[in-house]
């Protein structure tokens, strides 16, 4: 049942970059657009240099050779806008535009241009103007005033104005007849390049026959419709007015097919269900016609779909509400969606066609709410919304499975597709969830719960008096406000208002919703301050909206006060009063709570994942608390791949499949999680370099773990749920010595036959010695030495004979591969050992800890696990930084100090444990167990480093007690050709480099060094030899003094 | 609003009660057969929480409920403690058609259990046991438009199945009951489109409830029925001073 959700992983900071995308509403980079916008433009393009792939504004194909990359760049400019030929049109305007109180300054900002005719209506804006190729955009330096983000390809010509000495300016010709004159005000050279860089990307577009796609598509947009009948002849202004109003009368799905002769007759244009089931409201009372007039008037000036720029009448406009028909497409514009239906034709269409028929949990989460959503709007009584708002969901779930489907997306799907066609729908509601609404409709819905808890700390600035009561009385804002977010107040309010708030939602960003948020709050302060709790704060936010559409100020005398409406009251206080929540606001309080609200999401999964386990074994509910940090953390150090959809014919079983994919580990983060749980599954290395003292922690990796991994797999999955480690680690957690020794051999017998092969024997010894890689001495070393002989020596022994065979005979011949040693012998073998027997006895279960995981020791300012580990990962670079700046001063000060912490660490160098001397006694050799030995491999070695691992049987002719501590310059020795089993275990044995003989003395430098050679001299082979010689375990007095003296001598020089 | 006029001839007890269960498991349906005897298509899709409220009379007493009804999308648990908190009764469904319902509906009462007011009473409830009961009612092919409007919130593919009721039934009574018992839960079997059970639940959470508690623990605003009576005193011990304080009629709103 448990899923852990590694989204929050990726819930960072929007970086600078990011967020001006977003400001610009550009296409994400990882979208790159489909071969088939390409013609054949692109084929022959050989030269055709390389389009932005790494420019971070998109990314592309490269077309041709790589040429000269597509670099962005940003520029400062002066921007101003002409009309070629349309004085006469233009002039004509203002009379519809008092009401706007907003009459354009035409003074014109004129340079020299070549062109006669041009007009300029734009005042010169200064601003920055940015290259993201395929992308031209602009920003005026308020932010606020003029911005556009065009299209390269919309672009048709480019001319470098004869201007007076020293200005330098562009004049960009635009598809909708527009001229846009940039003066650049950057030094000279800067405007040059970004002149250099602007034709390239151009050429680039040019290649890849971008220029021919923009046609087609613009015939999609309702806005050309609308400025070709106006310039048609005179009627076709009447008939646009009255096209809204008349259309809902015959619903037909045809509205004015355009004048006879009209231009647009050919308009293929995209609308949505309203135009055939009618949109909300009335008509006349929203005052359509007037609205569809001023709107033709700006889209003619200001370009529109692609090239619209936006100037403050822009807003303005919105503010007051789109008209229903244009609705779609400027929303489109302003989300910047309609990049992305431009950039990639026939994607929804496609990702249809590829997951019909499949269905999967998103696919029957949307069919139950299908007839839920906007019931009460006639087009989702038929089946002509219903499977359009199914498509578009599936089609969205289809393309973003780790979100697929939440509840509330349907209401927003719905509302969107009686304003635009489903393609165009789609294409929003990716550009709503993914950017504008980042995370409020993810599984862990961290998006969501961010934003309440900012509007919270918004509530608690701006109305304090309110916020206050709210404590006082227990009342949780989230129960009123959390639907007005996650389903932009089309659930609360009537529709009609909601999707006014929706237009400013699109044009300003989100940063609309607290505004309207804290003014409705606001405006309700006085009956607010009077609720006790959570269901009257419902019912007055209920009544109020109900209310919207009455008079704010109905006993007022002046008729123009009583004729503002209560929703004109709530924008005009959510963008006055409120004004002073900006972006920059949301930005910031968002980070501010950001790792609070995370915290908050996993300890809520942690507990529902401890809850839902089947069993907690023998762990309490802290244990497994523990348990689930070291998984979480793993999980974010090496997320698990992604759950791979079951073939659509599993997934159609409904019921008997699991509802929820359980999150499941693989092997690379199971080696993380073990490294946390396990001292051996890590190799701590404390470094202390005069400033600091740390601990770096590395995972190990060695087949051991991956062994481990597949013994838990119980299901044969090949990942490990949270149950499954829960169930592992008890099964060696709480193990006396038999069940220990019990459970390594389980471990190590691959086909659970009860027997172990040779081959399974050696690993095991490798497994031993990999655990034992850091203790300190030789002690376990010689322990597993020893185990080796003793098994092949018992083994040998007891494997069954020939009748009659002389019982001194060599014994028979056994396949490396084949059953060799039972449970029992194994056992046998282990206690004839004092180390390894207590060792199984309690080090090796102790070797588990369940301890908080380390990073909570990381000071921060949040006190939870979550808030150590956002810490840590926001700063791991600057540490790690910090860290080798520190260590390189620590080395140049001779105070840089490595050791290597040792995952029991029962001894220490002081009271090294009785060696036993019969592995130091030189007469004794070539034991019988030799001809076992020797079946496996027969390849003599020197005594070199490798032959520490104890696993290469033929002796060096050397004495084990010569105590060669400079061996480590014998280690050339030559590798002759061993099996490859061998080398395998060799190479590891080399690679056991064991440092530190005690981390206590470890101030002395040479202490280091000296124990380093002492590790190469570790002759193994001669203990094994002499071991196999000496058969018991009876270590003289004598012998037990000299080993210890051994261990403690100064090397050689 | 109606509230407060019957409310000052009678002590009216307000009691915050939540919903719980998978998605499309009829919570909806239950409440809004409860609230308004009525099933049809959900006018309003549950996002976050519903909120309801509806009087029940009990005795000489009057409950109103103050009903959220939560939405079942498992990733809209995270939310639930919003709803949860400070409830004194909770119902938890399944849907005896779907059995891993029930399984969702055993990790809901473990959750109430740990995380809720101790004291809460929970109701496990069986819905939609008109799809397998095989009375007259269900069998004949009635009323179109009910089962236009049960699609809203039906499994697909249930309603073409009903001729063989029986069959659907994939939690059987007795389990049910008997975890119910174990658990400590009250419990029934509803049907919110026949409206079957469903004001049982209502009724028999009405008398488990330690009402006199509740209003002992409000009894300073005793005198204003509706004005907030209905928090567990017990842990909120700071917050009846404040309601004694809070005036009057305006404070009723319902």
């Amino acid at each position: 049942m448990s899923t852990i959700s590694t989204h929050l992983r990726n819930f960072k900071e929007p970086t600078k970059d990011q967020l001006l995308h977003l400001f610009f509403a550009l296409p994400p980079s990882v979208n790159p657009p489909p071969a088939t916008g390409a013609g054949p433009g692109s084929t022959g393009g050989a030269g055709g240099g390389n389009a932005a792939a790494n420019n971070g504004a998109k990314g592309e194909k490269s077309v041709g050779a790589a040429e000269a990359e597509l670099e962005s760049m940003e520029i400062n400019a002066v921007l101003s806008l002409g009309i070629q030929g349309e004085e006469d049109s233009y002039v004509s305007t203002p009379s519809v535009r008092p009401g706007l109180g907003h009459v354009q300054q035409r003074a014109g900002f004129e340079l020299g241009l070549k062109v006669t005719r041009v007009f300029t209506v734009g005042v010169g804006q200064a601003g920055k103007l940015y290259l993201f190729p395929p992308y031209l955009t602009f920003a005026s330096l308020d932010r606020k005033s003029v911005r556009f983000t065009i299209p390269l390809c919309t672009i048709r010509r480019v001319e470098r104005l004869n201007a007076r000495a020293g200005i330098y300016a562009l004049s960009l010709s635009v598809w909708h007849g527009m001229k846009i004159v940039v003066q650049l005000t950057s030094l000279r050279p800067t405007a040059d390049l970004f002149c250099s860089l602007l034709r390239d990307a151009l050429k680039v577009e040019l290649q890849k026959g971008k220029m021919k796609a923009v046609k087609p598509f613009i015939k999609t947009c309702y806005s050309e419709l609308l400025v070709a009948n106006a310039t048609a002849p005179e009627n076709a202004d009447e008939k646009e007015g009255g096209g809204a109003a008349s259309s809902k009368g015959d619903g037909a799905a045809a509205p004015e097919d355009g004048g006879p002769s009209s231009p647009a007759a050919d308009s293929m244009y995209l609308g949505g269900l309203g135009l055939k089931f009618k949109f909300p409201g009335d008509p006349k009372k929203l005052r359509e016609a007037s609205k569809t007039k001023l709107w033709t008037n700006y889209l003619r000036t200001h370009g529109r779909n692609l090239t619209l720029l936006r100037y403050p009448q822009c807003t303005r406009l919105i503010q007051v509400g789109l008209p229903n028909r244009l609705r779609g497409e400027m929303w489109e514009t302003l989300s910047g969606s309609i990049y992305l239906r431009f950039e990639n034709p026939g994607v929804y269409e496609q990702i249809l066609a590829e997951n019909s028929g499949r269905t999967n949990t998103s696919t029957e989460e949307i069919e139950k709410d299908l007839h839920r959503s906007l019931p009460e709007y006639s087009a989702y009584q038929s089946e002509e919304g219903i499977s359009a708002l199914r498509r578009v969901l599936q089609a969205y779930s289809f393309k973003n499975p780790e979100t697929g489907y939440c509840q509330a997306m349907n209401i927003l799907a719905a509302a969107i597709l009686i304003y635009m066609s489903e393609e165009q729908a789609f294409w929003l509601l990716e550009v709503i969830c993914d950017r504008l609404l980042p995370g409020y409709y993810s599984p862990s819905m961290h998006g969501t719960l961010l934003d309440q808890r900012v509007f919270e700390s918004l509530v608690q600035r701006c109305l304090p008096i309110i916020h206050d009561h709210f404590t006082e009385v227990d009342v949780q804002l989230s129960v009123a406000s959390l639907p007005w977010f996650l389903s932009l107040f089309i659930n609360s309010m009537p529709m009609v208002f909601a999707f006014r708030i929706i237009d400013c939602f699109f044009c300003m960003g989100p940063k609309v919703l607290f505004q309207v948020g804290l003014a409705i709050l606001k405006i309700n302060g006085e009956k607010l301050l009077q609720i006790q709790d959570d269901g009257q704060f419902i019912h007055l936010m209920r009544e109020y909206f109900a209310s919207l559409g009455d008079s704010a100020h109905p006993n007022s005398s002046d008729p123009r006060a009583r004729a503002i409406t209560r929703f004109q009251e709530l924008l005009l206080v959510s963008f006055r009063e409120f004004a002073i929540i900006t972006d920059e606001t949301i930005q910031s309080e968002r980070r501010k709570y950001r790792s609070e609200i995370v915290h908050s999401i996993e300890s809520f999964s942690k507990r529902s994942a401890i809850r839902n386990l089947r069993t907690l074994e023998r762990f309490t509910k802290e244990q497994a608390g523990l348990i689930y940090d070291a998984l979480f953390k793993a999980i974010c150090v090496e997320p698990p791949p992604a759950v791979s959809l079951p073939p659509p014919s599993l997934l159609t079983t409904k019921d008997q499949a699991e509802e929820r994919p359980e999150t499941r580990i693989g092997l690379k983060t199971f080696r993380v999680f073990l490294s946390e749980i396990c001292t051996w599954a890590r190799t701590e290395k404390i470094v202390s370099n005069g400033f600091q003292q740390r601990v770096d922690r590395e995972v190990a990796e060695h087949e051991l773990i991956d062994r481990l991994f597949y013994f838990w797999d119980t299901s044969f999955r090949g990942a490990l749920s949270f149950q499954d480690l829960v169930s592992g680690l008890d099964g060696v957690m709480f193990n006396d010595l038999m069940e220990n020794i019990e459970w390594f051999f389980n471990l190590h017998d691959k086909n659970k036959d009860g027997y172990l092969t040779k081959d399974e024997v050696l690993t095991l010894s490798e497994s031993l010695l990999f655990i034992f890689r850091h203790e300190i001495g030789d002690a376990y070393l010689g322990a597993v030495s020893r185990f080796m002989s003793n098994a092949f020596e018992y083994g040998d022994a007891l494997l069954p004979r020939p009748e009659g065979a002389d019982p001194s005979a060599d014994p028979p011949h056994i396949e490396s591969n084949q059953p060799y040693m039972n449970l029992a012998t194994f056992r046998m073998v282990v206690l004839a050992d004092e180390i390894l027997e207590s060792f199984f006895e309690t080090d090796f279960s102790a070797t588990f800890r369940l301890e908080p995981v380390p990073l909570q020791e990381i000071p921060n300012t949040n006190t939870g696990l979550l808030g150590g580990l956002w810490h840590n990962i926001a700063n791991d670079d600057n540490r790690r930084i910090f860290n080798r700046f520190t260590d390189e001063i620590g080395k140049t000060i001779g105070k840089h100090q490595v050791f290597t912490r040792p995952a029991i660490g029962k001894y220490t160098a002081l009271e090294e444990p009785k060696a036993r001397e019969s592995l130091l006694t030189p007469t004794m050799r070539r034991s019988a167990s030799k001809a076992s030995l020797s079946s496996i491999a027969e390849t003599p070695t020197s005594e070199s480093s490798a032959s520490a691992s104890a696993s290469v049987p033929e002796t060096s002719s050397t004495l084990s007690v010569d105590n060669a501590p400079t061996v480590s310059s014998a280690t050339s020795a030559e590798f002759s050709p061993m099996p490859s089993m061998f080398h395998a275990a060799a190479n590891a044995a080399a690679l056991m480099e064991r440092t530190p003989f005690a981390i206590d003395d470890a101030k002395d430098d040479e202490d280091e060094s000296d124990i380093e050679t002492d590790v190469e001299d570790d002759d193994v082979m001669d203990e094994v030899d002499a071991f196999l010689e000496a058969h018991d375990s009876g270590l003289t007095e004598a012998e037990r003094e000299l080993a210890q003296d051994l261990i403690n001598a100064e090397p050689v020089k | 609003m109606a509230d407060a006029a019957s409310g000052s001839t009678e002590r009216s007890v307000q009691v915050k009660l939540v919903l719980l269960g998978e998605a499309a498991v009829g919570k909806s349906s239950i409440v809004l057969r409860f609230v308004s005897n009525e099933f049809q298509p959900n006018k309003e899709p549950t996002i976050g929480a519903a909120f309801l409220t509806q009087k029940c009379r009990l005795e000489d007493r009057v409950l109103r409920y103050e009903i959220w009804d939560t939405a079942g999308q498992e990733r809209f648990h995270s939310l639930a403690p919003m709803y949860y908190r400070n409830a004194q009764a909770a119902v938890v469904v399944y849907d005896v058609t779907k059995a891993s319902s029930l399984e969702k509906a055993k990790t809901w009462v473990k959750e109430l259990q740990r995380q809720a007011n101790p004291n809460i009473v929970i109701a496990l409830a069986g819905n939609k046991i008109d799809l397998v009961t095989p009375s007259s009612d269900s069998a004949s092919p009635a009323p179109e438009s009910e089962d236009e409007a049960d699609d809203a919130t039906a499994t697909p593919g249930e309603t073409t199945a009903s001729g063989e009721p029986e069959s659907l039934r994939q939690v059987p009574r007795d389990e049910a009951e008997a975890y119910a018992q174990e658990a400590g839960l009250l419990f029934f079997e509803t049907s919110a489109k026949t409206g079957e059970g469903v004001v049982e639940i209502f009724t028999e959470i009405a008398k488990k409830i330690p009402i006199d508690q509740i209003l002992a623990s409000t009894r300073g605003g005793a005198g204003r029925p509706g004005a907030a009576a209905g928090r567990p005193g017990a842990q909120e011990g700071g917050v009846n001073l404040e309601e004694s304080n809070a005036k009057g009629k305006d404070a009723c709103n319902c």
